[in-house]
């Protein structure tokens, strides 16, 4: 009696980043929408969140996305001078400027968190810019990898 | 310390304080509180005195109690100045027996802590010994550096000892406690731990005086002073920033100026 065995498993996937995208209603996202409506074709790896402002973007947000699988996080919001509640985009970008060493120094470097400016206008610079994190992160590798004290609790 | 003995005595003599905060001559220089003057000559001052007594500035029980003298050595000086510009102390609320080494330094109110820090003590930085560590740890990789902080924070317990004894930790109601949403995970596992240390020290960005009080309350030997000298650093080379040597500062983080460095942004 012969038993034949069907192998289902499929062959190991490639890693596909998963990247977070902090962004705010005005700027970032209005030049995603952009990037959409002008047909820009993407990588497909960025998960948006839009928030009302960049100052709405607590840190604690980006250390959340990576507990729960971000691969790299970005942060993006409108110009300096050129946001809605007139200094959003400025008290957030001081926060982000000691955060980001704070960061730094606990092993989560330039390849995993990312900040921009992209104004509603820059439709290709979001595109652009997707694209390009997306292979650094690609470069980077799986965050659990490279983190494997941090279990998930 | 006679003269800081005389001068505790003097302030509750004559009731401008009702409490006098400092530490006591047994051993490991438990923190003491004198409410009558009589009870003055059981307070001592020494190096090992490593808690900092700005801390109970925060706590109802003593806030009920005010005006208050605390012992304070530099750093604590600096932390009152901060909770002054924070509003959390009201001008002559809080009166501070200065003290650095074996010697008394007069007392003083947030102002006037601040014009001493300013004359006396005003390049307080972080020990050598110190950014060194952190120099050698940013030389490491980013792999070797996640491995020595995940090694680390393994060991934490969760037990808050660190926000416990820090001044610049008064919340009433700590983001660690807010569960709903749940932001930071109360288990003593891997992203709890990391989101609550990394968590604890941005928070005192701009604000934390390097007492130390932190490191020595913690019971598991984390090295807290790495993370808030790093930051202390980046404060002050990015912002020029000096925590706790003026009263009417506006705090760090909450300010923002038009110039402040944004190369990392794409």
């Amino acid at each position: 009696m012969m038993k034949t065995e069907t192998s289902t498993a499929p062959a190991p996937a490639a890693f596909e980043p998963r990247i977070t995208a902090f962004v705010c209603n005005w700027c970032t996202y209005a030049g995603a929408d952009l990037a959409g409506t002008s047909r820009l074709q993407y990588a497909s790896n960025m998960r948006i969140i839009k928030l009302p402002c960049t100052g709405r973007i607590d840190p604690l947000f980006v250390l959340k996305a990576f507990e729960n699988g971000a691969d790299a996080v970005l942060v993006s919001g409108c110009h300096p001078g050129d946001c809605h509640y007139t200094s959003g985009n400025y008290h957030a970008r001081r926060r982000w400027t000691l955060f980001r060493k704070l960061l730094a120094l606990t092993g989560i470097g330039d390849d995993r968190l990312f900040f921009s400016w992209v104004s509603a206008a820059e439709g290709q610079k979001f595109a652009d810019l997707v694209n390009d994190v997306t292979a650094k992160v690609r470069k980077a590798g799986p965050f659990r990898a490279a983190h494997p004290g941090r279990r998930a609790s | 310390m006679k003269a800081l003995r005389e001068a505790a005595e003097k302030l509750l003599r004559e009731k401008r304080v009702s409490l006098v905060i400092g530490y006591e001559g047994r051993k490991g220089r438990p923190a003491f509180f004198a409410a009558k003057p009589e009870d003055c000559g059981r307070l001592a001052y020494d190096a090992s005195c490593r808690q900092n007594l700005a801390a109970y500035l925060g706590k109802p029980e003593i806030r009920a109690r005010l005006p208050v003298a605390l012992v304070a050595p530099p750093a604590v000086l600096r932390s009152i100045v901060v909770m002054s510009a924070e509003s959390q102390v009201a001008p002559g609320q809080v009166l501070a027996l200065a003290v650095d080494g074996d010697s008394y330094l007069g007392t003083f109110d947030a102002a006037g802590a601040a014009e001493l820090l300013r004359a006396k003590y005003s390049t307080l930085a972080p020990e050598p010994a110190l950014l060194e560590r952190v120099q050698g740890l940013l030389q490491k990789s980013p792999a070797e550096r996640a491995a020595f902080w995940e090694a680390e924070f393994s060991k934490c317990t969760r037990c808050y000892a660190c926000r416990a004894a820090c001044p610049g930790c008064y919340c009433s109601r700590c983001i660690v406690e807010k569960n709903a949403p749940q932001w930071i995970s109360t288990a003593a596992l891997g992203h709890g731990n990391y989101t609550w240390n990394v968590m604890r020290a941005f928070h005192q960005s701009g604000r934390c005086t390097l007492c130390g009080a932190c490191e020595a309350a913690c019971p598991q030997g984390l090295p807290l002073m790495l993370l808030n000298a790093a930051l202390d650093r980046e404060a002050l080379e990015e912002f020029g920033s000096r925590p706790g040597y003026d009263p009417e500062a506006k705090p760090l983080i909450g300010s923002w100026s038009a110039d402040d460095d944004h190369s990392y942004m794409r």
